[in-house]
């Protein structure tokens, strides 16, 4: 058994809304291993970003709580989380390589170094040629990509996402899908991904926390049943993935139904 | 013939145009042999020619105080005027524009300090300042400096937080977080100010320049003496000379933003 490396107890929030109590996350708990891929979906609203926020420290809980590496997290981040936003959160001023390289300019890296690693990073990331180019020139998957080797570069041991693909076409998305795999499996990281898209949740994720709507709580927590490596695109077509699909949409559709 | 030759093209003969109006308008008479009776009177507006003719005076060394000197003198104010202005504005509306405690503590004076209209504290700086260099610098500090406090004061406080919460993620301190996100990103308000700051500055220095006598000297001086001996030809030249500083300071401006704002689409270059 590996150690968790994230552990969510009891996470509650609830917000002021025109004077009510709106409660958006009610009494979540689960945890994430090392190395683990967990995937955090459900119907919109479920509250399934906030509880990353709170993972990652940007919002605090109403009650309970989360701990990172056995350190409760309170305020700021602790230093091995990375985060990727799904808004497009490159800065518009820097170019593609001085924004990859911005992280190891906070942390003191040195200049040489700081060159090689954000030459391998656009390598990586099939950007080539785009080093010197401004956000604005850039399609939304190509700000995406280097959104993602930004935080990469940094080479943080946790990785919490917040639907980064979701504003991007099903093309680009899948082409996303193969490089967060291999890169994935270069590292193995912590990975906590947060998406409505359940094929996406299947492709990538070890497991799935499936929420209801709101206010969230875990429904369920879903071990996705597909070998690795996997093949992002002949994997739909597999049986396999058909019956995860299956099993999750049944879960998932009951919250829906029950809303309308 | 491309597009940007045509527009020069008609600014040119605009331009003719009304040089050659204005000399010929001046120059016939209403009422034949009537002294004084122009369609349009030279006494107070004077003709190309003649001004050509005081400028030529005004720049020549028979003069104790040439063109020259005089617009030297307006230069070097308004810059210095709009330096300082641009550069307190801008730490003041940052310092403020992040700190909400701060903002809310200055805000009835900041207020009550840029209603003011600045006209009425010339008097007041003259008394403290003099008739030089400074009080014309002051002047125009005054009004550049609110224009560019509250550009950038809007600029610091609309940046976008997920900007800032993922600089933090990615390590950054609340000091580098300030010099790689907040200031770049107030940049750009901050610079839509800049143009009204330095013809606004210009408009400072002027009016301290009427008050300043010839101690300050500028081109405000020229005009107000010019006033004294009624000479509109003097008073013209020196209102040209002050429509071509703002053009050229203007052009200035166009340019360092056009190099400090060049990840912005509108700026990129057009091939």
């Amino acid at each position: 058994m590996k150690r968790s490396r994230i552990i969510v107890r009891e996470l509650t929030k609830t917000f002021r809304d025109d004077g009510r109590e709106v409660a958006a996350v009610q009494g979540a708990s689960f945890e994430i291993h090392d190395g683990e891929f967990v995937a955090l979906v459900g119907p919109s609203g479920c509250g399934k970003s906030t509880i990353l926020n709170m993972i990652g420290g940007l919002v605090t809980p109403t009650a309970g709580g989360v701990e990172i590496d056995g350190v409760r997290v309170a305020g700021r981040a602790p230093r091995q989380v990375g985060y990727v936003f799904q808004k497009d959160t490159v800065f518009p001023w820097r170019t593609v390589a001085r924004n990859i390289a911005v992280g190891l300019e906070y942390r003191g890296v040195a200049r040489a170094e700081q060159e090689r690693r954000v030459r391998e990073a656009i390598g990586l990331a099939g950007l080539a040629g785009f080093e010197e180019a401004f956000p604005a020139t850039l399609s939304g998957g190509m700000r995406q990509r280097v959104a993602l080797m930004r935080t990469l570069v940094v080479e943080p041991q946790i990785l919490l996402m917040d639907e980064p693909f979701g504003a991007l076409d099903t093309h680009t998305k899948i082409n996303l899908h193969v490089e967060l795999l291999a890169l994935w499996g270069a590292r193995h990281q912590t990975v906590v991904f947060v998406t409505h898209d359940l094929s996406e949740a299947i492709t990538l994720a070890d497991r799935i926390v499936v929420m209801t709507r709101r206010p969230g709580r875990v429904k369920m927590i879903h071990d996705v049943q597909l070998a690795r490596p996997r093949d992002v695109i002949k994997l739909r077509e597999t049986d396999a993935y058909a019956h995860e699909y299956g099993a999750l949409w049944h879960v998932l559709g009951e919250e829906f139904a029950e809303r309308a | 013939m491309s597009d940007r030759a045509r527009v020069w093209l008609w600014r040119l003969a605009i331009l003719i145009v009304l040089l050659v109006a204005w000399e010929w308008l001046t120059g016939i008479k209403a009422i034949s042999r009537t002294p004084g009776l122009y369609w349009i009177d030279p006494f107070f507006v004077s003709r190309p020619s003649l001004i050509l003719k005081r400028f030529a005076h005004l720049a020549s060394d028979q003069v104790r105080l040439s063109i020259w000197q005089m617009a030297l003198s307006t230069v070097q104010s308004t810059v210095w005027g709009f330096l300082v202005g641009v550069s307190t504005g801008f730490a003041a509306g940052l310092l403020l524009g992040r700190n909400e405690r701060l903002a809310s503590i200055f805000e009835p004076y900041i207020i009550a300090f840029n209603s003011l209209p600045r006209i009425a504290l010339v008097p007041l700086i003259t008394m403290i300042f003099g008739f030089g260099l400074l009080a014309k610098i002051v002047l125009a500090w005054t009004i550049v400096f609110f224009i560019v406090f509250f550009n950038t004061f809007q600029g610091a406080r609309s940046v976008d937080a997920d900007l800032i919460h993922s600089a933090r993620f990615l390590g950054g301190t609340d000091r580098q977080i300030m010099r790689s996100v907040i200031v770049p990103s107030a940049l750009a308000w901050t610079f839509a100010s800049l143009t009204p700051s330095i013809s606004f500055a210009l408009i400072g220095v002027v009016v301290g320049e009427f008050l300043g006598g010839e101690s300050g000297g500028g081109l405000g001086y020229l005009i107000i003496q010019s006033l004294g001996t009624l000479n509109a030809a003097d008073m013209m030249v020196a209102l040209i000379a002050l429509g071509v500083i703002g053009i050229a300071m203007a052009l200035g401006i166009k340019q360092i933003e056009k190099r400090l704002l060049r990840w912005r689409p509108e700026y990129r270059s057009r091939t």
